[in-house]
């Protein structure tokens, strides 16, 4: 049965006042200013924000988070840890897909084997750890075994690459996640024209009763920021996000809109070819001058107004204090560069030409490029910046290590020791190209995977900080910010003060027009 | 006879060029840095990702391979599907094309408005006064000038300050919705018409004061032909030719994707397609898109080429 | 002859748009040419004022989102503009005169082929060429010099290919052929002379179009590398902050179409210069 449709009071008023008779239904719906068109339909392949944000409407995954980040429960109403190796998860009740079909266990084995599938090539298989068995119970309840203790299992199950499809419906080739999409989400697609718009209508069969609340959801790309001003402005859009610091500011005189800053696990980073030859980079010391030299206070201040903060490689945003007493972090500036200019001169290379790379797309990893070139100089790099389109920077990075350095943003996810993986090669395999293999930190951090939250793992995460500082080879700048901006006049909203693994959305069930 | 006579040779030539422009843009788009894989896969792109999507898609093929079941799809009226959507390229670029045409339509009748009826009394002013300093070369000057993308950005800039009846983005068809249609069309097509007033407004002026000095003026001035008698019956007509070969040119850029009004204004034209297609890498939309553009193009150039030899018996004559 | 001249010097002089445009496009010519060593202030310095901070004494241009100072910027942004685009057309005219010589004068199939080349370069959308090569080549300086080339080789060659074919049948170029000139040298001394007025009168144009061009691709982001500024690199920077700091836009869009329009004034001046007979009166 599909939900009641809301109406609205004031119109049902105005019209028995009228004395008409009452249109079958007054339908709700909310607007989404969307930054960018997804970059494929394949939600176990897609690793781009702008892909996981509509997923996120259409898709659900077994397990979510909470505003401090711990686990709550998805589609799975309850987990059970039966060992370290062993899980056992038990399906909401009443959970289907929008074709109307219960999901059962069936389809969350099927969709972690798709995952894990080479033949898939999502990058998320690794994150999952080593899966020996899985074995449906019962319709609504699965039990999976690891090959050994991996304490970012759960965390990464939070994540939407890990979410549940209909199985039996790809099986039957009713259903293909390369064009389509078809899950048990608040909502499901009902028109798309690539990159203009979507319509998403509530999906009838959604687990929560009186949810989504609002009936369509029409979704408008507007990739330009400028423009998508101007829709909050004149009310065709009800709720976006922006980059740019500045945009609360410059909307800020039109009545009804109202700002959200949301502080998230992800953080501004530049990544440093430790590999190449033909790079100043490839000593450790020219990177470590360079670490230090950096100013991140002034990144914040002058690109980010202050909005921002310095960031570590494990994210603030977890609350850990690892690495924050750190030279790079906690020595005064001047002697920061005292330092720099000593580790250039014994690495024999005072004044390292080096180029900084960034995707033009983004503004604001060209002004912090812009910026971090100035205080760079002042140890005696010379820095020259190419800011080439994101395709560019994608291959030159991730697949040639034919850079010297470059600016982009981490994804902190939900759990601090599944980050921090990202400084191990052999796992994070598509960094192979430019990070540099520290045996002893790989040790580590593999250890750390197997140990739960708790103040031994502080303790393991400092020491794993400070290896990571000394390879100097991927540097977190300053956190992240999502600015969301909504009309409080238009939209009721419901928004996390924090968010891991870009799920700024994550209460999109709960958005309503204004009454 | 004599027009089909006229009309082979180019035709050929056309054939020509397209196959020129099929081949530019289908080479230039494989020796781009980065490719689908890594729009898609994001910064989690390993080497046996990357192989798994190239054969996906077909690209793991020989360049001939690819540029031959191409061209072979194309001749079958199948251009490819977009990458990102699976969905056929054509579908997309018919769905475009009609926004297109009216951004193009709306800015040549602007442009044709103003600019012709300048052009015509500004030449004959000028060539009558002995003055240079006409508001004609001034509009000119000014227009031929001021880039769009410019004179977009201070368009944006007032019409989302003060909220005056304009829209800047939020496209709907005029179908749907004929007033919500204009307000988000007419900004945009102002901002390109800019440009072709100039355009026409000159041509049309160098025409009229060119016509003016040749001696059938004369003889008609000697006659005591009324000015007005000898703008209608001996101007108009013979300054027309010039301004026809120009406005073919003029619209038919505008309708190649004017590119950079359309990402300044979301309008989802054919432009905005392409642009975004290169940006993904999602070659099927680029190479679709530019082919008919350059078809588009070409048609209209040809199809002034036979109005000209209509309108002046001489050109097919010549031949 | 002397009556001829005059009546040019007049035109050049005696108009006062003309005045205004060569008055226009030598100050900006100036500022292109020798900014750096004026005392306007280091464009690239950040922080040396407010962020967004509006016009003022101290900051004519006022400041942009790094706290730069914009009129330094400007300047800078001229420079690029003025010298990337001259360069180009500088290139471009060489390059499109001989290939336009080449097409006229041996005719058949290096015209057929040249004009097909041509027509094949006419036919690609632009922008989207422009696009295609910045982003083959990778973006700044050449690319944007690459792409203003191919957008106004064109122009040349059709230009010179026309006059050419007017002038190759005339006496003096039999003569010297009977005479056993080399073609290269009828095309370099007999030939070339004869088309170097129209070369001129494009070459202004492309000039402006050139303008144009390596703005757009700057404006997209494909020109001029950051911190670098170009009138285009400006415009987009200014474009994200156009409710709050209008002055970034409103300056910059300012200059680059003066400078735009100051080259077409100049063009259209030396074009009526070098075809007196045009626009006589009509009693």
């Amino acid at each position: 049965m599909p939900g009641t449709p809301r109406t609205s009071l004031s119109a049902l008023a105005i019209m028995a006042g009228l004395g008409l008779a009452l249109p079958a239904t007054a339908e709700s719906v909310i607007t989404w200013g969307k930054p960018a068109e997804i970059t494929g339909f394949d939600v176990h392949v897609a690793g781009t924000v702008a892909s996981w944000e509509m997923y996120q409407m259409v898709y659900e995954t077994l397990l979510t988070t909470d505003d401090d980040l711990n686990l709550q429960p998805g589609l799975a109403e309850s987990w059970e840890e039966v060992s370290q190796t062993r899980f056992i998860f038990t399906l909401r009740e009443g959970a289907a897909f929008s074709n109307g079909r219960v999901v059962d266990a069936q389809d969350v084995i099927g969709s972690i084997e798709r995952i894990r599938n080479p033949e898939t090539a999502s990058y998320w298989a690794h994150q999952l750890g080593e899966i020996v068995s899985m074995e449906a119970l019962d319709d609504r309840r699965v039990a999976v075994d690891l090959a050994r203790p991996h304490a970012t299992f759960l965390p990464a199950l939070a994540h939407i690459t890990a979410a549940i499809i209909p199985v039996q419906e790809y099986q039957a080739g009713e259903f293909n996640p390369e064009s389509e999409m078809l899950g048990s989400g608040p909502f499901m697609v009902s028109a798309h024209n690539q990159d203009e718009s979507w319509t998403l209508l509530r999906n009838p069969h959604y687990g929560r009763d009186g949810y989504p609340r609002a009936d369509r959801m029409n979704v408008a790309i507007i990739p330009d920021e400028s423009a998508r001003m101007a829709a909050l402005r004149d009310g065709r859009i009800d709720f976006t996000t922006f980059e740019n610091p500045d945009a609360p500011q410059m909307l800020g005189t039109t009545a009804g809109v109202a700002h959200h800053p949301i502080q998230t696990t992800n953080y501004y980073r530049f990544d440093v070819n430790a590999l190449s030859e033909d790079s100043a980079f490839h000593d450790r010391r020219v990177r470590q001058a360079m670490n230090l030299s950096l100013d991140r206070d002034a990144i914040n201040m002058l690109v980010f107004n202050g909005t921002s903060a310095v960031d570590y490689p494990v994210p603030a945003a977890f609350g850990t204090d690892a690495c924050h007493d750190l030279d790079t972090y906690a020595l005064p500036r001047e002697e920061r560069l005292a330092r720099a200019r000593e580790l250039l001169a014994e690495a024999g290379q005072p004044a390292p030409r080096v180029e900084l790379m960034a995707a033009s797309a983004n503004p604001v990893l060209v002004r912090i490029a812009e910026v971090a070139q100035q205080s760079l100089a002042e140890a005696g790099f010379d820095v020259r910046i190419a800011a080439v389109p994101t395709a560019e920077y994608l291959q030159r990075v991730f697949t040639d290590g034919d850079f010297d350095f470059s600016a982009s943003w981490l994804a902190g996810y939900t759990d601090p020791s599944m980050v921090i993986q990202w400084w191990n090669p052999n796992f994070a395999v598509w960094n192979l190209a430019f990070q540099e293999e520290v045996p002893e930190l790989s040790e580590a951090l593999a250890a750390v995977r197997s140990v739960p939250d708790s103040p031994e793992r502080d303790e393991a995460l400092r020491d794993i900080c400070a290896m990571i500082d000394e390879g100097a080879n991927l540097l977190a700048l300053v956190s992240k910010v999502d600015y969301v901006v909504y009309r409080s006049d238009q939209v009721e909203v419901r928004l996390a003060d924090r968010t891991g693994s870009a799920n700024t959305w994550q209460y999109i069930a709960e958005f309503a027009p204004a009454e | 006879m004599r027009l089909i006579a006229y009309l082979l040779p180019r035709i050929l030539a056309a054939l020509i060029t397209l196959f020129g422009v099929s081949v530019l843009v289908f080479l230039s788009l494989r020796l781009l840095p980065g490719g689908y894989a890594d729009i898609l896969l994001g910064p989690f792109v390993t080497p046996e990702a990357r192989a798994l999507i190239a054969q996906r898609y077909g690209l793991d093929q020989p360049l001939v391979v690819q540029y031959m079941r191409w061209v072979w799809a194309m001749l079958g009226g199948d251009f490819g599907v977009s990458m990102v959507t699976q969905r056929p390229v054509i579908a997309e670029l018919l769905r475009r094309a009609p926004v297109t045409l009216q951004l193009a339509l709306i800015a040549l009748t602007l442009a044709l408005v103003v600019g012709y009826p300048l052009g015509v009394l500004s030449g004959v002013r000028a060539a009558s006064r002995r003055r240079k300093r006409d508001f004609g070369r001034v509009v000119g000057a000014m227009g031929a000038s001021v880039p769009d993308f410019v004179l977009g950005s201070v368009l944006i800039f007032v019409f989302s300050v003060w909220s005056l009846w304009f829209r800047v983005g939020g496209y709907v068809p005029f179908g749907t919705d004929p007033v919500g249609n204009l307000r988000t069309m007419l900004l945009p097509g102002l901002t390109l018409s800019v440009f072709g007033v100039a355009l026409i407004l000159r041509t049309t002026r160098d025409t009229v004061l060119r016509v003016m000095t040749e001696p059938h003026i004369t003889a008609a001035v000697a006659r005591g032909a009324t000015p007005g008698a000898i703008i209608r019956c001996h101007i108009l007509r013979n300054a027309a030719i010039p301004v026809v070969t120009v406005v073919a040119t003029y619209f038919g850029f505008l309708l190649g994707g004017a590119v950079i009004v359309e990402v300044l204004f979301s309008v989802p034209g054919v432009g905005l397609y392409i642009f975004n297609g290169l940006l993904n890498r999602d070659y099927a939309i680029v190479q679709g898109g530019v082919l008919l553009a350059a078809v588009v193009f070409i048609t209209i150039n040809m199809l002034a080429d036979v109005l000209y030899a209509l309108i002046d018996p001489r050109v097919g004559a010549a031949r | 002859m002397s009556g001829v001249r005059q009546i040019a010097r007049r035109r050049l002089l005696g108009d006062g748009l003309t005045l205004f445009g060569a008055l226009a496009l030598g100050c900006l010519l100036f500022l292109g040419l020798f900014g750096p060593w004026l005392p306007l202030g280091d464009p690239l310095r950040i922080a040396a004022g407010p962020r967004l901070g509006a016009p003022s004494a101290q900051f004519l241009f006022g400041t942009d989102e790094l706290g730069r100072d914009f009129l330094p910027r400007v300047v800078q942004g001229i420079r690029s503009t003025f010298l990337l685009s001259a360069i180009a057309v500088a290139i471009t005219a060489v390059i499109g005169t001989l290939l336009g010589l080449a097409a006229g004068y041996l005719g058949r199939h290096t015209d057929q082929m040249i004009a097909r080349g041509a027509d094949i370069l006419f036919a690609f959308p632009a922008l989207v060429a422009g696009l295609l090569v910045a982003a083959v080549m990778g973006p700044g300086q050449a690319s944007a010099i690459t792409v203003i080339s191919i957008a106004t080789l064109p122009l040349f060659i059709r230009v010179v290919r026309s006059v050419t074919l007017g002038v190759a049948g005339r006496g003096f170029v039999t003569a010297a052929e009977v005479a056993g000139a080399s073609t290269l040298r009828v095309m370099l001394v007999h030939l070339l002379p004869n088309v170097m007025g129209a070369v001129m009168v494009q070459l202004t144009y492309a000039l402006s179009i050139g303008m144009i061009i390596e703005s757009a691709l700057s404006f997209l982001g494909l020109g001029v590398q950051p911190p670098d500024a170009s009138l285009g690199s400006l415009l987009r920077q200014g474009s994200a902050y156009l409710t709050i700091a209008p002055w970034m836009v409103l300056t910059s869009g300012a200059v680059l179409s003066l400078a735009i329009m100051s080259v077409n004034l100049v063009g259209d001046a030396v074009r009526d210069a070098l075809e007196p007979l045009k626009g006589r009166p009509l009693t």
